[in-house]
């Protein structure tokens, strides 16, 4: 299951574009959606529109400059940027950014950069419960869920707060691929944990 | 300009079709039928009274996505908006009411032998995914369409914008995936040939309607936030 991201690449060479963005959407445990920003004209209308969650961008790049400034006009606050690196540049030009990527970056180093960004979902899970098969207590919620019973009305039954119902329900979502409440009936009744006099 | 689309009206329309056969179904949302003979794309169009610059910028837009959906930069100014729309209409009365109800007659029949419970679940599971994609193109036919009628007869409806649509169009063909998901994963019965052949159409119909959205987002959608700002 891969994280989810839109990246935006401004860059005025099309060969370094595209290559960027053939390793970008070859990484593994990404999913990535490539925006262009090909001329600098378009590189606030773009932004704006996409809000990408990291933009990589040539520090030759003209109106991008104050970093902080280009997040602000164009509602990315949380944007990460990342400077695409060609050659030796000025150290104190580059600290601004959040990363550096070299044009001679492996895909793996590459990914890795993205992942010290913070842009990888780190979900607190711990590794025994990464297997895809249901506590006894997601089973139950499941159960609910399949009934039609609200988050209040399901953590009022189990004698757990909300809080706690809506974690579990992400992570019944995370294991199974499941989101919505019709999937997890269909789920429910195969493995048996309703039957269907119990839901209609 | 569509800078170098890959296919020109010069080109072959038999040529456009074997090489990409996605586009049979994009020929026959703008109304072409089989049958061309060796005509070129720019004969067939006029024969048919198509927009030839809307249906090479569609083609060229959908042959170029598969590589990376991306916003056209420079959408051509000859694109009709009209013909673009009876495009996306098409499309919508496809899926409506021919691929989806097709889909569902295949299934019903694929899991006739599964258990009653689990082939009513899974039922209801693709009949709430219907009604979801129903809703969503409906708010098109009946918000988008005429809002961007009134812009082409150079009204704006001061209350709408095109960015209200951009906010709430979903990815239409996530919840098909996870019946595609469900499927795969948990399908309790035997597996025949006829359940495979629904999860291919199934698989085909998830690429379809993410093509048909991207064409949405990145065509229709800047092709209108160019007429607003031409009008206001």
């Amino acid at each position: 299951m891969g994280t989810t991201l839109t990246i935006a690449i401004a860059e005025y060479s099309e060969i370094i574009r595209q290559g960027l963005e053939q390793i970008l959407k070859r990484l593994p445990d990404f999913k990535i959606q490539c925006v262009i920003i090909a001329a600098h004209e378009q590189l606030h209308d773009t932004l704006s529109t996409w809000k990408p969650d990291l933009l990589v961008i040539n520090p030759a790049f003209p109106g991008s400059f104050p970093l902080e400034q280009l997040r602000e006009t164009t509602g990315c606050a949380q944007m990460k940027c990342a400077a695409l690196i060609y050659a030796a540049t000025d150290a104190h030009l580059l600290r601004a950014y959040d990363e550096q990527i070299h044009i001679y970056d492996t895909p793996d180093e590459i990914a890795h950069k993205l992942e010290r960004m913070h842009l990888k979902e780190t979900l607190p899970v711990d590794q025994e419960d990464e297997q895809q098969t249901l506590s006894t207590r997601e089973k139950e919620i499941v159960v609910c869920v399949v009934k039609g019973m609200t988050n209040r009305e399901i953590a009022e039954q189990l004698f757990l707060s909300t809080h706690t119902v809506i974690t579990h329900r992400r992570n019944i979502a995370r294991k199974l691929q499941i989101h919505s409440p019709s999937g997890l009936t269909i789920y429910a009744i195969v493995n048996k944990l309703v039957e269907l006099s119990d839901i209609q | 300009m569509y800078k170098n689309g890959k296919y020109q009206e010069t080109d072959k329309m038999s040529d456009l079709i074997c090489e990409n056969y996605p586009m049979v179904l994009v020929m026959s949302r703008f109304g072409i039928a089989l049958g061309f003979g060796e005509k070129n794309i720019g004969e067939v169009c006029r024969q048919n009274k198509v927009d030839t610059c809307t249906f090479l910028t569609v083609v060229n837009f959908l042959v170029e996505e598969q590589h990376s959906p991306s916003p056209v930069e420079n959408i051509n100014q000859c694109l009709s908006l009209e013909t673009l729309m009876s495009y996306l209409h098409n499309a919508h009365d496809y899926f409506l009411n021919f691929r989806l109800p097709h889909i569902r007659r295949k299934l019903v029949e694929a899991i006739e032998d599964c258990p009653k419970d689990v082939a009513f679940a899974i039922t209801r599971f693709f009949d709430e995914y219907a009604g979801e994609v129903h809703k969503h193109m409906m708010y098109e036919e009946k918000n988008v369409f005429p809002y961007v009628r009134g812009l082409l007869g150079g009204r704006k409806d001061p209350k709408y914008n095109i960015s209200i649509f951009m906010k709430r169009h979903d990815q239409i063909e996530m919840k098909i995936v996870e019946l595609k998901n469900i499927l795969i994963k948990y399908y309790p019965g035997a597996g025949t040939n006829l359940l495979n052949s629904v999860l291919f159409d199934i698989f085909a119909t998830e690429s379809d309607l993410a093509s048909h959205n991207h064409v949405e987002d990145y065509l229709f959608v800047p092709a209108i936030m160019a007429l607003e700002k031409q009008i206001s």
